[in-house]
């Protein structure tokens, strides 16, 4: 049973890895769709922005798939339930997603005003919806969403799409939304030179300052909040479905593990000092730099919700004895096990390979080799 | 309880983006390769027409890789938002070859993609070519993950069911990739691939040669496709009758929903070439039939024998009286997880419990089932036939149409002669859409015969669908259509562009249609033109 | 000492392969014929085109020939 239990906890620190990698990776380059319009004035300007990140918005982008097969794997009672739940919400997300692969490929394959100003806006639409939309998911998470299970644990979600879109949720969307716009316009300051490099850094400032401000206004917002509470549970590392528990909703419950363990309070720290960190260094023109403070900015946001929630992961606001946590949704030992080895022989060889590609396409993209280059995004 | 047409038209969406998805990835799983023999060619003998060939087969591989990815994005998320109940009681299995997938193929393949395209100029020769094989790999790494989740739900090999936690387990790992469906699809599904992107790169070269451009780069793009193919075709076909092979012994019913059996007969089996299958009356209104040959292409003997219909319904109905104890068993376990009787009655039952589940479509409370509720499901237990068979009959058919292609391809090519025949040309360009045709087809087979269930003999599928209401799925049906349908015609208008266009020449010759490309200025002129005469 | 590490990767390499092969070959021998068959395609595909231009280079050779020839006579 130990070594059960010990997996589900190494397996929820992997996802908050996963998601920081997604947030990160993922997060750089819609934030750089977002920004797209803001930061290059015209066309050369734009398809320079678009090049920085061309060679990587691939692979990158799979740490979003990455993402959700992982959630799939160790937590599919949460895949199955959020997914289908958010139903609207995912549809939008999707749909925004898939059309971000073709604006990067199929934009600048056409010369057309028209055609290039469509893709433009589609890149800024599939760069800030999916942001807000992540955001807003782990915002919904501190509410609890509406569902029950039946008795065979088929999961029926009772609640409407615009319940989805209450107001702390818009605002870790924003959250989101922000810190994603402060990394892909490190990333443009990290690629481009002259005045896009001065737009973008304009544009670190204005999403370090709302990322500092959302994060602390949320702290404030949560603090009166209703939390959840697990009363009784048949206890970690035993095999289990969601229907033999028990738990409280009280308001300041989100605070229970900072209380108990007062050095978790050093994660919310580091995402304030990340998004400082980024804000200065890109003040003084260091972006390489501030590039890896906002990465460790976002290790810092994501951890913070997971300290708070832990050991939920999916409450539920109708059935609170239903709550989903890591104990009751995990996969089986072997699953886990299993997925563990893999994840240590290729999460380190995909970091290895992944820094390999950033090496090699290091360094300036150059405005007239884009026009003369007929792979060029 | 779940609503069938909220059923129905998630299975639509599901096989609509589905098929739409598998339009795309035969051709990356094929190109990749193909790519990667002609850059090798080019790193070896140094000549740069085997560059220009990468490059340009890359750029049309690049259009369609762009669809191929956005749509693969769909499929992840599908099982969780339309089939939830699927996805919580297969996902301790079904989830870890998906995770994998990302973690082991996806994400080299996807990473490498970006240095095959830009990295022309920063890798070395090497270099370049181990990223182009990577991709390969990569691409086609990943089609033996996903095919090794989607043979769990052909064959379940390596898992339980764990009353405890109310849902498939896994059991042994091993057995779940080295299930037998799992390889023999994969490499089937995998070389049908390089079937596709053989007659694609085949078509297109044709065409140059028929309108007298590109003709050096044409020829030799022919003559490696031609090989290419018909070494793939040959390994296709062989990998199809090992399939059948597999599915005589896993999947029965869909064996007989291919062969359109309603009543199993003794060996020497005829088989039927053509026939007219009628679900409701259950027989063949009218049908061709070859002696002897049945038999020896499922038992690979002259009077094996094979299980028709009538069998296997009864089998069924079986099944399903000894399936109702057992998901009454788990009801009472889900009260009393420590009810030692109930535990007991369910592990006498076990192995029947995906039947009963088949049965409470018809009777939801089990104490209350008649015989004509058993025999529904028991019905039930046959796929569509009808389509099982003709889609089984088409992707034959336009297997052997290609390897007879193939076959005269490569005769003509070695010779050197293949651009003085016209009409084999003209022919070479119409068989563009036969391997996705075909493709299309092999899917439904794979798909359709697996029905009524999600995972074979343990999950039905109108139990696996999301609860949404009709609204919610009228909504996200739409929007499928709506997008999809843009998306093709832009694919399509880039692809046929690209394609007129032809490849970039050393100096621009054999360019028909110049274009309102951007003159290089002199002080770049250089360094452009020692781009495309470097090595 | 950089011929020693490629002496090195190329071993580890040798090992993996070895290795995959035995895992392969006794468990998944469809896995296996599918590693072999696509390496063989490919080669004989590369084969095929380098066999073009070696059949090219003939024909432009016999050509030539042909051509001096008729020169020679005509001379």
């Amino acid at each position: 049973m130990a070594l059960y239990a010990i997996l589900q906890v190494i397996w929820w620190l992997l996802l908050g890895v996963l998601l920081t990698g997604l947030a990160v990776m993922v997060g750089m380059d819609m934030g750089v769709g977002a920004i797209l319009r803001y930061v290059g004035r015209n066309d050369l300007e734009r398809r320079v922005a678009l090049n920085i990140i061309g060679p990587h918005w691939d692979g990158n982008q799979v740490w979003f798939i990455l993402g959700g097969g992982a959630v799939f794997a160790a937590f599919p009672l949460i895949y199955a339930t959020a997914f289908s739940g958010f139903y609207v919400v995912m549809l939008l997300l999707l749909w925004s997603m898939i059309v971000r692969p073709l604006g990067f490929e199929y934009r600048s394959k056409l010369a057309g005003e028209g055609w290039r100003n469509v893709w433009d806006w589609s890149l800024f639409v599939s760069g800030a919806i999916p942001m807000i939309v992540f955001g807003a998911a782990i915002g919904n998470l501190f509410h609890g969403v509406p569902f029950h299970f039946e008795w065979n644990i088929t999961s029926v979600y009772t609640g409407s799409f615009l319940a989805l879109l209450n107001p702390f949720a818009v605002m870790c969307g924003l959250l989101s939304l922000a810190l994603s716009v402060m990394m892909g316009a490190l990333t443009v300051m990290n690629g481009a030179e002259g005045e896009m490099r001065e737009r973008a850094s304009t544009l670190v400032r204005i999403g370090a300052i709302a990322a500092i401000v959302l994060f602390a206004v949320g702290g404030f917002w949560v603090h009166g909040m209703a939390g959840y509470h697990m009363d009784a549970n048949p206890g970690a590392g035993v095999p289990q479905t969601p229907l033999e528990q028990s738990v409280t909703v009280a308001s300041g419950a989100w605070f229970t593990n900072f209380g108990a363990y007062p050095a978790l309070w050093l994660v919310p720290a580091l995402g304030f000092v990340g998004m400082l960190g980024a804000l200065f260094a890109a003040q003084s023109g260091r972006s390489h730099l501030g590039w890896w403070l906002g990465a460790l900015a976002w290790l810092g946001v994501i951890g913070t919700a997971g300290a708070a929630l832990f050991p939920f992961l999916l409450p539920s606001s109708s059935n609170p004895d239903m709550s989903l946590t890591l104990w009751n949704a995990s996969s089986s030992r072997l699953t886990l096990a299993w997925m563990l080895g893999f994840a240590l022989v290729f999460v380190p060889l995909v970091v290895w390979y992944t820094s390999w590609a950033f090496w090699v396409m290091r360094g300036k993209v150059d405005p007239r080799r884009i026009e003369h280059d007929e792979h060029a995004y | 309880m779940h609503d069938i047409t909220v059923v129905d038209l998630s299975r639509l969406q599901f096989a609509a983006t589905a098929l739409y998805h598998f339009l795309f990835v035969p051709l990356t799983l094929g190109m990749s390769f193909m790519l990667a023999a002609m850059e090798t060619v080019y790193v070896v003998t140094g000549k740069s027409i085997y560059k220009q060939m990468a490059q340009f087969w890359g750029k049309l591989f690049m259009i369609n890789f762009a669809l191929g990815v956005a749509t693969g994005l769909t499929m992840e998320f599908q099982f969780g938002t339309n089939w939830s109940f699927y996805s919580s009681f297969v996902g301790d299995i079904f989830g870890a070859p998906l995770a994998i997938e990302g973690l082991m193929a996806f994400f080299m393949e996807s990473t490498f993609v970006g240095l095959m395209v830009f990295g022309w100029e920063r890798l070395s020769k090497g270099q370049h070519l181990a990223v182009t094989w990577l991709v390969a790999l990569g691409s086609n790494l990943s089609a033996l993950w996903i095919l090794v989740a989607n043979s769990f739900m052909q064959d379940p090999q390596g898992a339980a069911f764990n009353p405890t936690t109310m849902r498939m387990e896994l059991h042994s790992f091993q057995q779940l990739i080295f299930n037998p469906d799992a390889q023999s699809k994969f490499v089937h599904t995998s070389i049908a691939g390089y079937v596709t992107a053989a007659i694609f790169v085949a078509g297109i070269s044709a065409w140059y040669m028929l309108k007298k451009r590109h003709v050096d780069l044409a020829k030799r793009s022919f003559r490696m496709a031609a090989l290419f193919g018909v070494l793939a075709t040959i390994g296709v076909i062989t990998l199809g009758d090992a399939l059948g092979f597999v599915a005589a012994h896993a999947q029965p019913t869909k064996l007989a929903a291919m062969e359109a059996l309603w009543k199993t007969e003794p060996g020497p089996m005829p088989f039927n070439l053509i026939a007219f299958p009628d679900q409701s009356l259950q027989q063949n209104k009218g049908a061709v039939r070859v002696p002897y040959l049945l038999s020896l292409l499922v038992t690979h003997s002259l009077d094996g024998s094979m299980a028709g219909f009538d069998t296997l319904q009864k089998k069924a109905a079986q099944r399903v009286e000894n399936g109702i104890p057992a998901v009454q068993a788990l009801e009472t376990l889900s009260k009393d997880p420590h009810d030692a009787a109930a535990l007991a009655q369910f592990k006498t039952h076990e192995k029947d419990l995906g039947y009963g589940f088949l049965v409470q479509r018809y009777a939801p409370e089990l104490d209350k089932v008649t015989p004509q509720q058993v025999q529904e499901a028991a019905k039930d237990s046959i796929p569509p036939v009808a389509a099982v068979f003709w889609s089984f009959r088409a992707m034959v058919g336009f297997g052997l149409l290609m390897l007879a292609f193939f076959v005269m391809a490569v005769l003509y090519t070695l010779r050197n002669k293949v651009q003085d025949k016209r009409w084999f040309l003209i022919a070479a360009a119409w068989m563009i859409p036969i391997p996705f045709l075909a493709n299309e087809a092999g899917w439904l087979v794979a798909e359709l015969g697996r029905q009524p269930w999600t995972v074979f003999g343990v999950l039905p599928t109108w139990m696996s669908a999301s609860t949404h209401s009709v609204g919610y799925m009228a909504f996200s049906l739409i929007g499928f259509v709506l997008l999809y349908t843009v998306f093709i015609a832009i694919e399509m208008y880039l692809m046929v562009r690209s394609i007129r266009q032809g490849p970039q020449e050393p100096g621009g010759g054999g360019r028909s249609e110049p274009g309102p490309r951007p003159q290089p200025r002199p002080a770049n002129a250089a360094a452009v033109s020692g781009r495309y005469q470097e090595g | 000492m950089k011929t020693f590490f490629y002496f090195l990767l190329f071993l580890v390499l040798a090992v993996v392969v070895i290795l995959l092969a035995v895992l392969l070959g006794d468990q998944g021998a469809w896995y296996f014929a599918w590693l072999i068959g696509t390496a063989m395609i490919v080669l004989v595909a590369a084969a095929g085109a380098a066999l073009l231009d070696t059949q090219e280079e003939h024909a432009a050779a016999a050509q030539r020939a042909s051509t001096d020839a008729r020169a020679d006579r005509m001379a």
